[in-house]
């Protein structure tokens, strides 16, 4: 080997570690920073690349957004792996907090599940008169051969809500019970929600969707034989939460920064932001942190509501598609 | 002074096979020493031990006045001193000039002293003109003149051949048996073993021959004595080509 | 098509050869003098060893991003460092996978040099320090390919990385987490678009080693 060898492999490692060094001090922020951990849905539907920026500008802050399954979301939290938490799976969270995990639970906006199914709709879910009549009709049809099911089968909020919904119709329908149906018209995929939407298009099966990711495979043309036979029952409503990850078990985490971002997002100038993300040309998620407001604009009249008002009495949803 | 080379009774074994049976050797300062025999005799493994490669399972060996355990460092600076060459010619994958380096560069010469050699020995080959040439795109000739070079470069005392000009042609063979000569002259301590089938070479070189035969010598003598009159009538059969094994 | 993403294709281009990069050049730090003394000593255990190594070929590159992830989990022993979800623990988890294939081709790469020519470099006097790096100079063309393998290995790394990476924009998002995130998306000619990306810049990497090994810088 001749010098000038020697010389440029020197170069070589001096340059690695130089460049190494300086990516390691750019991810350890000189400024603020939070990691928050979502579900793919939320980061799928894009209002985090719109709404995180207002955020971090006026913070002078970065967000880094990591996003998994709700399950590991929570999971995430719980080791302290995160610093903040945004997912959907109300039960779950409120576990999350009982068993001392995560503190300052409050709900930041809702989107709604939508049930699928194919054009020829054989199960009539078009016609009930609630999402737990719909699931019904869905799991007579099933099993007699007449309608299919695809399942997420993970540890995902959509499942969850299934899950719940089924046993709605049947207490005695647990998370056992229903993972034994029979895969003839029942199909657990363990998949993402993308995925599940595909394979109900392939195989004319109904699901239960979030509406962002439904609107986003109609958009991308990818299920055209697929529509939404059902929506806006209370039991449909996806409610999504802030939870704040426990300092004291987790002190290296920002506290004040945890803080203000939950302050940010549940005030008027946060939840405004998330009332004007627009997608598929509609709006995706509807704010409802507790003392915002969207009254007067609901009901159309040109009365100005100032007062905080409180979840109780707002109007009820939108009434099933006929 | 104590000769270069001198094995007692050293046997040598390969699992069930016995390669050298307490063998007995005395090679001599200027001496050129041939050893001839049948294949799977023991000459190459004589070589092995004698290089210090193999360690003998019984016996003493004296080599350039000391002995030595093959692992240890105290065999690798008897080592630097001892130099073998193979039937085939072995090249580094690299230039010639390089190759013929070598040896120089891993005893820690400076670049000055190493290029001296080296033009001296490329002029001698005859190769100067493909200093820069890898080493793996000569002929064999060539390769094997490399090999040769590349030993004698660094003026070992004891010089080891293989049959070392085996398959060559007539004119590469003249040409590595006067470099031998020439290396013998230059200095009087050196001694050099050479293993060889052929019969002819062995009377150009030798001063002394030796007939190895079962992992022992049948017969050592002169090399005039070896062809002409020799004591055993088994070499008087291998030298008339009569030997049946 | 390469206008409407919110992320740089760029930067996620030059990560992913960020990451890979470090990671070969440290798995091959390690695996390559590691193959050189294995391939070249005489031990107890050499074939076990060697068994492990080739096995670990096929060490599955999940199981080397849920090792990093408990490792370095805030929960897990070495949380303290904060590593989870930064390329450096990408790269610690690629560099675990390189490692055997270093090893395991050095390895073979070194067993493969003739035996006449270990014993040459041997009986012209090259001490054990000495008679290995010139056996590894021998075997250089086959070590060469070893890194080249890894990189290959790395660039190409999706389960491990999205696992302790996090796939965050701008900071531990590569290509390869990247396609997945389009595919989950729908959006599949972004995921070829990116595929394609994926590929030639493995095959420039390549072409360039290649030119260099022809140049014999290396």
């Amino acid at each position: 080997m001749n010098q000038t060898q020697k010389i440029l492999i020197a170069v070589a490692v001096v340059a690695v570690l130089v460049v190494s060094v300086a990516a390691g001090l750019v991810v350890t922020q000189k400024k603020g920073s939070l990691l928050l951990a979502t579900t793919t849905s939320t980061q799928d539907s894009g209002l985090l690349e719109y709404l995180l920026p207002v955020f971090e500008k006026e913070y002078n802050c970065e967000v880094r957004v990591v996003a998994v399954g709700s399950g590991q979301a929570l999971e995430m939290g719980k080791n302290g792996d995160a610093d903040v938490l945004m997912v959907h799976s109300p039960a779950s969270e409120a576990q999350f907090v009982k068993d001392g995990y995560g503190t300052n639970r409050t709900s930041i906006m809702y989107n709604w599940f939508v049930v699928v199914g194919p054009d020829s709709d054989p199960a009539g879910v078009k016609n009930s008169t609630s999402a737990v009549d719909a699931f019904e009709r869905i799991y007579d049809n099933g099993t007699a051969g007449k309608a299919k099911f695809v399942s997420r089968a993970d540890n995902s909020g959509t499942y969850t809500k299934e899950l719940s919904l089924w046993a709605s119709v049947n207490s005695t329908w647990t998370k056992t019970n229903v993972s034994e149906w029979d895969s003839s018209w029942y199909l657990q995929a363990e998949n993402g929600m993308g995925a599940v939407l595909d394979m109900c298009e392939e195989k004319n099966a109904y699901t239960l969707s979030d509406d962002a990711t439904y609107y986003s495979r109609v958009e991308q043309e990818l299920i055209p034989h697929l529509n939404i036979t059902l929506t806006g029952d209370a039991k449909l409503k996806n409610q999504y939460s802030v939870i704040l990850v426990n300092t004291t078990l987790w002190p290296h985490i920002n506290k004040t920064l945890a803080k203000d971002f939950l302050d940010w997002i549940t005030s008027q100038a946060g939840q405004d932001v998330i009332k004007s993300y627009e997608r598929y040309g509609k709006q995706l998620f509807t704010p409802n942190a507790p003392g915002y407001t969207t009254q007067a604009i609901q009901l159309g009249t040109s009365a100005v509501v100032t007062s905080a008002v409180p979840d109780k009495t707002r109007p009820g949803p939108p009434p099933c598609p006929g | 002074m104590t000769a270069p080379v001198s094995l007692k009774k050293v046997t040598k074994r390969f699992g069930d096979v016995t390669a050298l049976d307490a063998t007995d050797l005395e090679v001599n300062a200027g001496e050129v020493f041939g050893i001839v025999g049948p294949s799977g005799a023991g000459k190459s493994t004589l070589l092995r031990v004698i290089d210090l490669l193999e360690a003998a399972d019984e016996g003493g060996i004296s080599v350039l006045g000391k002995s030595a355990d093959p692992a240890s460092k105290e065999a690798d600076q008897i080592r630097l001193q001892i130099g073998m060459v193979h039937q085939k010619p072995v090249v580094l994958n690299r230039s010639v000039a390089n190759n013929l380096a070598y040896p120089l560069m891993i005893r820690g010469w400076d670049q000055a002293r190493i290029q001296t050699s080296v033009d001296r020995e490329l002029k001698r080959l005859g190769l100067e003109d493909r200093r820069g040439k890898n080493a793996r795109t000569l002929s064999g000739g060539e390769m094997q003149r490399i090999s040769f070079s590349r030993t004698t470069i660094f003026s070992p005392k004891l010089l080891l051949l293989d049959e070392f000009a085996a398959n060559l042609d007539p004119a590469n063979v003249a040409l590595l048996e006067g470099m031998v000569r020439e290396y013998m002259d230059e200095d009087p301590s050196r001694a050099t073993i050479l293993v060889t089938h052929n019969l002819f070479q062995a009377k150009r070189m030798c001063d002394k021959v030796g007939l190895m035969w079962g992992g022992r010598f049948v017969e050592t003598t002169d090399m005039e004595k070896f062809f002409q009159a020799p004591d055993d009538e088994r070499t008087a059969a291998f030298v008339k080509g009569d030997l049946v094994y | 098509m390469v206008l409407d993403i919110s992320y740089s294709v760029i930067q996620v281009t030059l990560l992913s050869l960020y990451v890979s990069g470090c990671a070969t050049f440290l798995g091959s730090a390690i695996g390559i003098p590691l193959g050189a003394l294995i391939g070249l000593r005489e031990f107890g255990g050499k074939g076990l060893l060697k068994t492990v190594t080739y096995t670990l070929y096929g060490f599955p590159p999940v199981i080397s991003g849920l090792v990093i992830y408990y490792l370095f989990s805030r929960a897990g022993p070495l949380g303290s460092f904060g590593i989870l979800f930064t390329p450096t623990a990408m790269i610690l988890a690629e560099t675990l996978l390189v490692i055997p294939l270093t090893t395991g081709i050095t390895i073979s790469s070194v067993t493969e040099v003739d035996r006449s020519i270990k014993d040459t470099i041997i009986s012209l006097g090259a001490n054990r320090r000495q008679s290995v790096l010139t056996v590894l100079r021998e075997a250089w063309v086959g070590v060469v390919m070893a890194a080249m393998i890894g990189f290959g290995r790395c660039i190409a790394e999706v389960g491990a990385a999205y696992m302790v990476g996090g796939n965050i924009q701008g900071e531990t998002q590569v290509l390869t987490t990247a396609i997945m995130m389009e595919t989950r998306l729908g959006r599949f000619d972004y995921a070829v678009g990116l595929g394609v990306v994926l590929l030639g810049v493995a095959m420039a990497v390549f072409l360039f080693l290649r030119y260099l090994q022809e140049k014999e810088v290396l």
